[in-house]
């Protein structure tokens, strides 16, 4: 219908869209996925096991800068001045959730290249042998920088929770829970993609960490359903508005999204295949490739149902 | 004292002309894909024969508490030292971070510029002359007052004393400086 008063095209509450949602998803998949090897890494350390050369780390060291850099590029695609993308590296807003999330993002994405420079030492230097020495200044101060990436990683899944949150008229977005929820499923996905790709491309029998990766998926499981039942019953508790928006799960296409993808494949998939399916299967590289590809689509849904979702809602 | 410019929409005055909005579309050569003001005519309210129309005017709210200001990572979006929220182009990198946390959804990307965009009270034209905003002029109906509320005897400072007055959203805590008096007929429509 044509009104009086023009075009409501621009009106559309919804104005992030899916680059913004796989961007969400890729930065929670690097963060979680180097989450979640430095933390095998401490982990096997403290009970004296070697920690070379496991797949997890290796996998962890291919995810945590790939994933970073593929979801930086879609960013800046998603920008209406893409070519003057540097402008936000030279002005910083500090009360601004994403000028704090530039910072710590200049910091780890170099990082992520040093991670990946001391998980796969012997191949870059056999390639590139003038980078002995930098590798090995880079070695001495190996502790405090994984400490560092750890740290870092954490403020990148935390930040991507605070950047939606901190609109305040979507009140499924303004909700404190959200980067708690980011954090679960960045962790989520973390092993679930170290696991995966453990297990297609390096070979399992250098050391079985698949197993232990696999048991904090429980417990990550358990906060990211906990965070989705505490961010429904908030919102059933924040006024009419916020009430209105738990619409999202009972109706139109997000909802099916949701219980299918987030719910279904993301967390009741993965947590009944691990206990229900018999012992025999639950080493085989199918049983394990089957399971980590449907909590990470589970994640991905998740990213969109929230992006989508949230902002079709307006208090 | 500093000037705190608002706006005051009469809703009972309003009549849904949309002259504001050609007016401003002409001052601020708006592309015609977009609009800076929008009067929705809501309605009809009541049952036959007694039906009524609420006029909602849609622009920028110039908040004291701008979420938009505060989102922009660049600080592109900027409040000036009139208290008036304007972009500055040449450090917009066009994320939208400040349209999709505008509770009131009044910005916009300009197809022109590639930077949002949105009313900014003719800052830069009309006010800068010392002349009143192209739609408070234009208004045949004189529902639109504009002035600085801190000098007590503008027009709008003694509409505010004297006339019962709402801002949209104000739960927010947005601070908005668009006023509106409600239609004498209807409620309060947020």
């Amino acid at each position: 219908m044509n009104n009086i008063w023009g075009s409501m095209e621009q009106y559309d509450p919804v104005v992030w869209n899916w680059m913004i949602a796989v961007y969400l998803f890729m930065a929670g998949l690097s963060a979680g996925s180097v989450m979640v090897a430095i933390g095998l890494r401490w982990y096997k350390r403290s009970r004296g096991l070697p920690v070379e050369g496991l797949p997890v780390i290796k996998a962890s060291a291919i995810i945590g800068p790939a994933a970073i850099c593929a979801g930086m590029a879609l960013l800046v695609f998603d920008l209406t001045k893409p070519f003057d993308f540097y402008l936000i590296l030279l002005n910083y807003n500090l009360t601004s959730v994403m000028a704090w999330g530039v910072l710590v993002l200049l910091l780890y994405i170099p990082l992520m290249f040093v991670y990946f420079a001391l998980v796969f030492q012997q191949v870059l230097l056999e390639r590139v042998p003038a980078l002995t020495g930098l590798i090995n200044v880079l070695r001495v101060i190996e502790q405090p920088l994984l400490k560092l990436m750890f740290v870092l990683a954490i403020g990148v899944a935390i930040y991507t929770g605070f950047l939606l949150s901190a609109m305040i008229s979507y009140p499924i977005l303004n909700t404190a829970v959200l980067p708690a929820l980011f954090l679960a499923s960045a962790l989520s996905m973390g092993s679930a993609s170290n696991i995966l790709l453990a297990t297609l491309a390096f070979n399992k029998s250098d050391s079985d960490c698949i197993e232990q990766v696999h048991r904090i998926e429980y417990p990550v499981a358990f906060n990211e359903a906990l965070c989705l039942v505490l961010l429904f019953v908030g919102l059933n508790f924040s006024g009419p508005a916020a009430q209105a928006a738990t619409a999202a799960i009972s109706s139109g296409v997000w909802a099916q999204v949701f219980w299918f993808g987030v719910v279904g494949l993301g967390l009741a998939v993965p947590v009944l295949a691990s206990t229900l399916a018999p012992v025999a299967w639950r080493h085989s590289k199918a049983f394990l490739i089957g399971v980590s590809s449907c909590t990470i689509l589970g994640v991905l849904a998740l990213r969109h149902f929230v992006v989508y979702a949230g902002q079709m809602y307006i208090s | 004292m500093t000037k705190r410019y608002v706006m005051v929409h009469d809703e009972n005055k309003c009549i849904g002309c949309q002259a504001c909005n050609v007016a401003c579309r002409s001052e601020n050569s708006t592309p015609d894909a977009v609009t800076r003001i929008q009067v929705r005519i809501e309605g009809p309210h009541g049952h036959y024969p007694d039906l009524h129309f609420k006029y909602h005017r849609v622009s920028c709210q110039q908040c004291e508490n701008a979420p938009c200001v505060e989102v922009c990572p660049t600080g592109a979006a900027y409040v000036g030292d009139d208290g008036i929220i304007s972009i500055n182009k040449d450090k917009c990198v066009g994320c939208q971070y400040c349209i999709a946390a505008c509770p009131y959804k009044v910005r916009f990307i300009n197809p022109e510029t590639r930077v949002p965009d949105k009313c900014d009270f003719c800052k830069h034209s009309r006010l800068a002359e010392g002349k009143q905003p192209a739609c408070v002029s234009v208004c045949p109906t004189d529902a639109l007052t504009f002035g600085d509320a801190n000098d007590p005897s503008s027009d709008v400072a003694q509409l505010l004393d004297t006339r019962i007055h709402f801002q949209d959203k104000a739960h927010l805590g947005t601070k908005p400086r668009v006023y509106r008096i409600p239609g004498k007929r209807g409620g309060i429509n947020q």
